[in-house]
């Protein structure tokens, strides 16, 4: 057999060799077998001497390509046995992902202080500070000062926690405008600033009443606000809360620190105006009270109301809560069940 | 009030169905709702009976036939005790609805024909305590003739359509039928016409009758009184009466009624006395006697008795001598109440101050119609007027022979008030630009008088509308009858303000964040809680504060710690079955110092787990919480608020509430911060809650520490070497000590100590426990070399050795 002939001899049982391979240890063993010093390549290329010199380089080529090609084959088959392992391997580790995950929670914000922090937000956006004010208040503070003298039927004992003939839990967050008022430098620009917290009133605890509640004050005074920057303000908020597609209504009402009063109504988020049972089938829903600020507030505190003006506006986050998520019974809100809080979990 | 739309026909027109009219107040000035009366009733017709004999198998029944304007009379059997022959009465035909779906059937009644009903005005929807004494327990009697087959409806006023009115106590000017048209006509651009009233001249004379003085003249601005003598007191015409049922209120006689009535009609209270029960023809407006008695008629619905009042020196009395005639504004007395024997009566219109009414009908309990309108205020310009009226009506009605000239106890003059305010300010502070014309026609569609002097506008307002007073008031007027909705909104434009939370409440909000990273839910509880839970966990020694009148034990003491609320709502939830519970609040609780009255408000946050931690699943077991775990919760909170200083867990067994041996002090610099721990036993026990602990910190201490200034380090390039370290050591002796002891001792480059093993029992000498640290060495600056390191762990062990006498092992 001519060295020529040997050689392809040898290539194709070599080729032949590798792709019947099962593992890669006997590609291994025929690499070094096959192409090493001591294999049939080297063994067989020592007949050059009888080969005629003319034909050497040829010789040469050839057994320069059957070594490539069987190393080529090795490879070739080495990639295929490592495919195989991955897969097998990736099979074996294969898990039910539907089973259930080790529990990793973050905890739930009460949905009352998600609420009162939506609003919070929304308007610090618009430029008003946040100011939480005194849970304990000064009889000053909480009636007077808002227009609400002696003798005015919202004092009455029965409604107000007092602690003493002075001292009492304040009944709602506006008791924070007096003293925001007279301490602001209006040098320094405009009033902004909301009031959220708690406040108390003498109820019996029900499904509509609660004798401990949240409210948040707005108030802005400067000398150019005005009744159509409050419906504007109100506007943006409710459709901030609401959707983007609320209208917003005032109607003529009474507090005492406000002169207009009104209250605020939105169109409804249910029926979007239709009517229905949430709305009692009026399309609108009655969400806050405010008003321009009362000439005589703006004077207890020093500002002249000939050359100041004030908005003020006062809402209920347990309402707003109550609406929104349709909780129809207030002193859910203190009970705490678990079960209740976390169903409001990131919804603000 | 119910404003009735017939009623409101004689002073406008009405065109406009009650519902329109209903939204079109509430949106300009009232709230209001539409009401239609009688609805779903049919088939009621007046009936006549034309001839009544008993029911041949019935003691108590009546067979009657009943004139129904048909061809031919019907048979109606009938049960009321006060059915007779040729009255003129409400029948319900056969298909009749009446009310509460009840329906009428012709039929036999114990064996005679029945072809209708014939009704009391409570069996077609009238109140029973609003029906005429006399018709209560039997059927209704028309007081005069009425074609039969009329609508009974109608005739009886029971299907009127009505706008009641829910006022806001400032516009009490709309609890009369004058004021009601005012605002309807204002919101329709209509002028309400109204007759004056006039009294037959010829009856007046100059009376002497009665002497009327008022002590107390800052309670009584207005008290005028006419006599009327030898009237017929009887039934009052239909048209009146239904008027008043209406109302909601009682026909009684001719005289009551028309009092009734001018108050509908005014808003203005009128009582009436029998002038011969007076003891003394003297009139005393006076305080009352403490202790003296006064009975009324005017009482709570659900008590039918007449109750003897005590009264007290707060309160103002109308009397004659030692007489009480009534309680001033609120309820007229029994003593000299009009009756059907009644001849000579005196009428009173007054106006008494709003909050002594006020209070003396709360402290009574005798809140009414006119206790209702003096609280908020009548017109004082229509006092004398509503005089005049109520006695014109008593007249036409009863039929006086004598009527007195008006007698005045006291008379305060009724002033308008005159507004002045500027076009240009009203425009500014409404944010819109009206012409002065269009608010010149506002406040004339209101009835006001307004003078126009360039920018300057001058309003006059009638006594009418006694609520307003100021320039803001004329801005209201203006932009409710403009109409809100026509407002465009804009927002404030004006200098730019940097808003946001104040430092402490952004800092309380990181805390918060935390405790949230750590799974923990938010719970909101309350302030008030009783004695005990105020003083179940006063750690801080908290002098109490309470409520003056607490409604309930329950909430009677400002909280004193966040604890109590945080083991109620474990409790709670555990009765629930939510058995695995990890909870926060951050509020506020109040301490007071000694001799102040005013609390302070000291924020908190604190928290409590119980349960576990770890859930048992298909790949885990279950953990119970541990105080490791509460503690890693705290430490994690603590290093967040980012303070300069060393927090240190100090174990204490002073908390009474709290496991004498799991809690711990936290103390940062020497100050006590707060605290973590188990529920003791007892306490778990007595509140119904599985092994809790909690902690529970001082925010407003944590906010006014001293922050850490953070100057970047590059991550350390070089090696760190450990060293471990088991050493034995008496069971008494705190890691926390040794842990200090091995930072002392162990130079510059020890940057860590961790414990890898607590153990104590099987092999180890008796009162010690065995202690693995793991000390790890780097120096950031070079490559540490192990006999640098060798040196620092031989000072670490000899200190162990000489301070805790610890055997190195
Ligand atoms: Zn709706």
């Amino acid at each position: 057999m001519s060295l020529n002939d040997k050689l392809k001899d040898l290539r194709a049982s070599g080729i032949d060799d590798a792709k019947r391979a099962e593992r890669i240890q006997e590609l291994n063993d025929l690499r070094v077998n096959l192409l090493g010093k001591k294999g049939p390549i080297t063994k067989a290329l020592r007949g050059m001497k009888d080969v005629p010199v003319e034909e050497r380089p040829e010789i040469g080529t050839l057994a320069n390509n059957v070594k490539k090609d069987i190393q080529a084959a090795i490879e070739e088959k080495m990639e295929e046995l490592n495919r195989k392992i991955v897969a097998k391997k990736l099979e074996e580790e294969t898990i039910d992902v539907t089973l259930p995950a080790q529990p990793n929670k973050y905890g739930t914000r009460h949905i009352l202080n998600q609420t009162i922090e939506d609003i919070e937000e929304f308007f610090i956006g618009l430029g008003y500070r946040v100011d939480a004010g005194h849970e304990v208040e000064e009889d000053h503070y909480n009636f007077e000062r808002l227009n609400i003298p002696q003798n005015h039927p919202a004092r009455d004992m029965q409604d107000t926690f007092y602690l003493t003939d002075e001292l009492l839990m304040r009944t709602q967050t506006s008791a924070q405008e007096g003293r925001d008022m007279e301490s602001h430098d209006f040098s320094k620009g405009p009033l902004k600033v909301i009031s959220p917290g708690v406040v108390y009133r003498r109820d019996d605890d029900d499904a509509t009443h609660s004798h401990q509640f949240h409210q948040i004050e707005g108030l802005v005074v400067d000398k150019n606000v005005s009744m159509a920057d409050l419906k504007g303000t109100l506007e943006a908020l409710c459709r901030h809360v609401f959707g983007a597609d609320r209208e917003i209504r005032f109607r003529p009402s009474y507090f005492p620190f406000t002169e207009p009063s009104v209250e605020v109504d939105v169109s409804c988020f249910n029926c979007g105006g239709e009517g229905c049972r949430i709305c009692k089938y009026t399309g609108w829903i009655e969400v806050l009270g405010a008003g321009l600020s009362h000439p005589n507030v703006l004077e207890m505190s020093g500002i002249d109301s000939t050359v100041y003006s004030g908005i003020a506006f006062g809402l209920g986050p347990e309402r707003f809560a109550m609406l929104k998520y349709g909780v129809n019974d207030i002193r859910d809100f203190y009970l705490n069940d678990v079960r209740f809080l976390e169903q409001f979990k990131g919804v603000n | 009030m119910k404003i009735s739309v017939n009623w409101l026909k004689e002073y406008i027109p009405v065109t406009h169905t009650v519902e329109e009219m209903a939204n079109k107040v509430s949106l300009t000035g009232i709230e209001s709702s539409p009401v239609h009366n009688g609805e779903g009733l049919d088939k009621l017709v007046v009936g006549h009976i034309t001839s009544i004999k008993s029911h041949p198998d019935s003691d108590h029944l009546n067979i009657t036939t009943v004139d129904v304007g048909e061809d031919e009379d019907i048979q109606i059997v009938c049960g009321a005790p006060n059915v007779a022959n040729d009255q003129y009465v409400i029948v319900a035909l056969h298909g009749a609805h009446l009310p509460e779906g009840k329906r009428i059937k012709r039929g036999k009644i114990r064996g005679q024909e029945s072809n209708g009903m014939i009704c009391g005005l409570d069996e077609i929807g009238v109140p029973v305590k609003y029906v005429p004494a006399a018709y209560q327990n039997g059927i209704y009697v028309f007081p005069e003739n009425i074609t039969p087959g009329t609508d009974a409806l109608e005739a009886l006023g029971l299907n009127d359509d009505m706008v009641d009115l829910d006022i806001t106590p400032n516009r009490a000017d709309t609890l009369g039928m004058h004021g009601a048209a005012w605002e309807i006509g204002a919101t329709y651009d209509e002028k309400p016409k109204f007759t004056k009233p006039s009294i037959d001249e010829s009856k007046v004379v100059d009376s002497n009758d009665l002497s009327v003085n008022i002590e107390n003249k800052e309670l009584v601005p207005d008290f005028l009184v006419r006599t009327l003598k030898n009237i017929t007191v009887g039934e009052s015409p239909l048209w009146m009466q239904r008027r008043l049922w209406n109302q909601n209120i009682q026909p009684v006689n001719n005289v009551i009624d028309a009092a009734n009535y001018v108050m509908i009609e005014y808003g203005q209270p009128i009582q009436a006395y029998d002038l011969d029960k007076l003891q003394d023809k003297h009139i005393t407006v006076r305080n009352a006697r403490s202790g003296e008695k006064f009975s009324t008629e005017l009482n709570n619905e659900d008590d039918e008795e007449n109750t003897n009042t005590i009264l007290n020196q707060n309160d103002l009395v109308v009397a004659a001598g030692d007489q009480i005639l009534g309680l001033a504004g609120v309820a007229g007395g029994i003593d000299a109440r009009v009756t059907n024997e009644t001849k000579n009566i005196v009428l009173e219109s007054a106006v008494y101050e709003g909050s002594v009414v006020r209070k003396a009908a709360q402290r009574h309990d005798l809140r009414g119609d006119a206790s209702n309108r003096f609280e908020k205020g009548v017109d004082n310009g229509a006092v004398s007027e509503a005089l005049v009226r109520a006695t014109q009506l008593v007249d036409e009605n009863a039929h006086a022979s004598e009527i007195s000239d008006e007698l005045v106890g006291i008379e305060t003059e009724a002033k308008p008030t005159v507004i002045k305010g500027k076009i240009s300010h009203i425009n500014h502070l409404m944010g819109l630009e009206l012409s002065s014309e269009e608010i010149m026609n506002i406040f004339d569609r209101l009835g006001f008088n307004a003078e126009l002097d360039n920018d300057d506008v001058t309003v006059t307002i009638p006594t009418r509308r006694w609520d307003m007073s100021i320039e803001a008031d004329l801005v209201e007027e203006v932009i409710r009858i403009y109409g809100y909705e026509n407002l465009k909104g804009t927002l404030p434009t004006g200098m730019e303000t940097s808003g946001g939370y104040s430092p402490k409440r952004e800092f309380s909000n990181k805390l918060r964040n935390v405790l949230l990273g750590q799974g923990m839910n938010e719970v909101i509880n309350f302030s008030l809680m009783n004695k005990k839970e105020a003083e179940d966990f006063n750690i801080i020694g908290a002098n109490y504060t309470k409520l003056l009148h607490p409604m309930t034990e329950d909430h009677e003491y400002l909280r004193t710690s966040l604890i109590p609320g945080l083991v109620n709502n474990i409790s709670y939830n555990q009765a629930r079955n939510n058995n695995d519970i990890s909870i926060f609040e951050q509020a506020r609780i109040f301490d007071r110092t000694e001799g102040l009255d005013r609390p302070d408000e000291i924020e908190y946050i604190a928290g409590a787990i119980s349960g576990n931690i770890a859930l048992d699943s298909w790949n885990t077991e279950s953990k119970k919480v541990d105080f490791y775990d509460v503690k890693g919760i705290v430490e994690e909170l603590l290093s967040f608020t980012n303070i300069d200083a060393n927090f240190e867990y100090h174990a204490t067994n002073k908390i009474s509430n709290l496991h004498p041996g799991q809690t711990a002090e936290i103390i940062a610099d020497g100050q006590s911060i707060g605290f973590v721990g188990k529920l003791h036993p007892d306490y778990q026990n007595e509140h119904n809650v599985d092994e809790a602990f909690v902690f529970e910190l001082n925010v407003d201490t944590l906010f006014g520490m001293a922050k850490k200034n953070v100057q970047a380090k590059t991550a350390p390039k070089y090696p760190s070497i450990s060293r471990d370290l088991a050493i034995l050591v008496n069971k008494d002796i705190e890691s926390g000590s040794i842990v200090k002891d091995i930072f002392n001792n162990g130079g510059k480059y020890l940057i860590d100590v961790n414990i890898f093993d607590v153990y104590q029992g099987v092999n180890i000498k008796p009162n010690h426990k065995s202690l693995g640290y793991h000390l790890v060495f780097q120096n950031p600056e070079d490559t540490l070399t192990d006999d640098t390191v060798e040196k620092a762990f031989d000072g670490v062990k000899a200190s162990l050795v000489q301070k805790f006498n610890v055997e190195i092992r």
